[in-house]
């Protein structure tokens, strides 16, 4: 056994603006020198599918590092560490079951199923004001898509969704550990909180947007009954709208960016539903915006290297699925692969995404009615990268297309006026 | 100690002795039983560690909770003795219990 601090380890920086263009040849590099480890600022990062998936399923040997986050932003006692604290990704103890029991039965695959009218009636609605144009920045359209979907479920009018826009966009930054970064993130903290507490305070008050019961009636009837506290349930909702914002909204335009590529698939999705489903996890294996952190709680002893308590591990589950020892012909994007690996984009072990069929669900209604109406879209204009670490995605896609009508069953679900 | 038998689906046992307290699917993932990925580690959020439990065993087995039954839409090929392992508690009473797991974790 040898400790990691013995090893001859390739180094990746993992924050820097090069590596966010192209994670996977630095990887493929590092794993020339160093099957699975590599060193990064802050620790160590994982760069082997097999490790990364066997390290994230050993919750009872490692914690949310949010801490180490937290200390690097010199946040101390600011509104964003509350948040960040009280989220139910940093919550590592009977207390993390208790909160994700709540919410768990509305995040079911037949809970997510449900809502699928809704996404197909939320995106025919983006799709009417966004189409038109014949050329816009695929991120922006995109990020009124899922936001727009969790107001609905949980009742809030979309009207909203403008004006929390910049501060779903600083939190989802949270995690670059530039200090300076900050009063941004407090000041999307204020904005958030001061819209879910109006949001709150009208359903207690009884006016309501949906006429049947949405998820935020189970949340407050778990605060009422002692199963959440206030703190809990505010940062639940934070979470749930920056969960349901960014990531949601990357892969989209993730996705969009391999359709590019790929022309004859992205046809076939305007046809065929469920052949999206295949699109869909095809991107999620060929990359997604997670890298999951943890601290390690004890010294740890994998594959014969000793890793010390408190050290920090990178587990980067959105690229894992191009590791070639995994994926035969990784590089090649084919929605039909047969494989026995499955991509592990959205984590695994106890923090495993919690709207993982939600997500799926609206990729593929998103993808399905985008491809019937968004015809030959091109790439026109150059486009950058967010940071790798937190939630990696495309900054900016500027794409021109060929605009089609709405199709009829869609305008007729947009005219249903059953749903807000 | 409960003697647990599961049956991969292309018929290859394993016979594992299961400590009383943990589940059934932690008694395959902790034995190295292939075919159960278990990928949210037991929180009934993943619908990947689906079994079929043989029909004599169901009454001791008990049935699927309602949480289990609406994560269970997900699973390849689920039929009335479908269950998620990690949510079967072994007991001294299922010494004997024989699961069979499905083609994938996967539909």
């Amino acid at each position: 056994m040898r400790p990691v601090t013995e090893l001859s380890l390739p180094y990746l920086a993992i924050g820097s603006p090069e590596f966010a263009r192209d994670p996977v040849s630095q990887f493929d590099t590092a794993r020339a020198l160093h099957p699975w480890l590599a060193k990064t600022d802050y620790g160590y990062v994982i760069t082997e599918y097999a490790a990364i998936k066997d390290l994230l399923g050993l919750d009872a040997q490692m914690r949310p590092p949010h801490e180490v986050f937290i200390d690097a932003m010199n946040a101390r006692g600011s509104r964003w560490e509350r948040f960040q604290m009280e989220s139910v990704l940093a919550i590592h103890n009977a207390d993390h079951k208790r909160i994700r029991d709540v919410v768990a039965p509305m995040f079911t695959p037949r809970a997510a199923n449900q809502h699928r009218a809704l996404m197909r009636q939320v995106i025919s609605r983006v799709l009417d004001e966004w189409s038109p144009k014949g050329h816009f920045d695929f991120e922006e359209f995109a990020s009124y898509f899922p936001i727009t979907v969790m107001c609905s479920l949980l009742g809030a009018p979309p009207s909203i969704v403008p004006g929390l826009r910049s501060s779903l966009e600083a939190l989802g930054l949270s995690f670059n550990m530039i200090p300076g970064f900050l009063p941004q993130l407090e000041k999307a903290c204020e904005v958030l909180e001061d819209a879910l507490a109006s949001l709150i305070a009208d359903r207690r008050a009884g006016r309501r947007l949906n006429a049947g019961a949405d998820l935020l009636d189970p949340l407050l009837e778990a605060r009422d009954s002692g199963g959440l506290s206030e703190g809990e349930l505010q940062s639940l909702l934070i979470f749930l709208f920056v969960a349901g914002y960014d990531t949601s909204k990357n892969v989209l335009t993730f996705i969009m960016h391999d359709m590019l590529q790929h022309p004859e698939i992205y046809a076939r999705c305007a046809e065929d539903l469920a052949y999206c489903r295949k699109v869909v996890e095809e991107s999620m294996r060929y990359r997604s915006p997670g890298t999951s952190a943890r601290l390690t709680d004890v010294d740890l002893v994998y594959r014969d290297v000793m890793i010390p308590k408190n050290t920090m591990l990178f587990l980067p589950n959105g690229i894992a699925g191009r590791d070639p020892s995994a994926f035969p012909d990784p590089e090649k994007y084919d929605p039909d692969r047969q494989q026995t690996n499955r991509h592990i984009g959205f984590g695994r072990g106890m923090h495993l995404c919690l709207g993982q069929f939600i997500a799926r669900a609206q990729l593929e209604e998103g993808l399905h009615q985008i491809a019937r109406r968004i015809k030959s879209p091109r790439l026109a204009g150059t486009y950058g990268y967010r940071p790798f670490p937190g939630v990696w995605g495309i900054k900016g896609l500027p794409i021109e297309f060929t605009p089609a009508p709405r199709p009829a069953e869609a305008a007729a679900l947009v005219e249903d006026g059953s749903v807000a | 100690m409960a003697k647990i038998t599961y049956v991969e689906f292309n018929g290859t046992k394993h016979v594992i002795d299961v400590q009383p307290g943990m589940t059934v699917m932690e008694g395959a993932v902790k034995n190295n039983v292939p075919g159960i990925d278990a990928e949210c580690g037991g929180a009934c959020a993943c619908a990947t560690c689906h079994v079929y439990v043989e029909p004599s065993w169901k009454a001791k087995t008990g049935e699927q909770g309602e949480l289990e039954a609406s994560m269970l839409d997900i699973a390849n090929n689920p039929q009335p003795n479908s269950r998620l392992s990690c949510q079967i508690r072994v007991t001294e009473e299922l010494d004997g219990l024989v699961v069979n797991l499905p083609q994938s974790q996967h539909s």
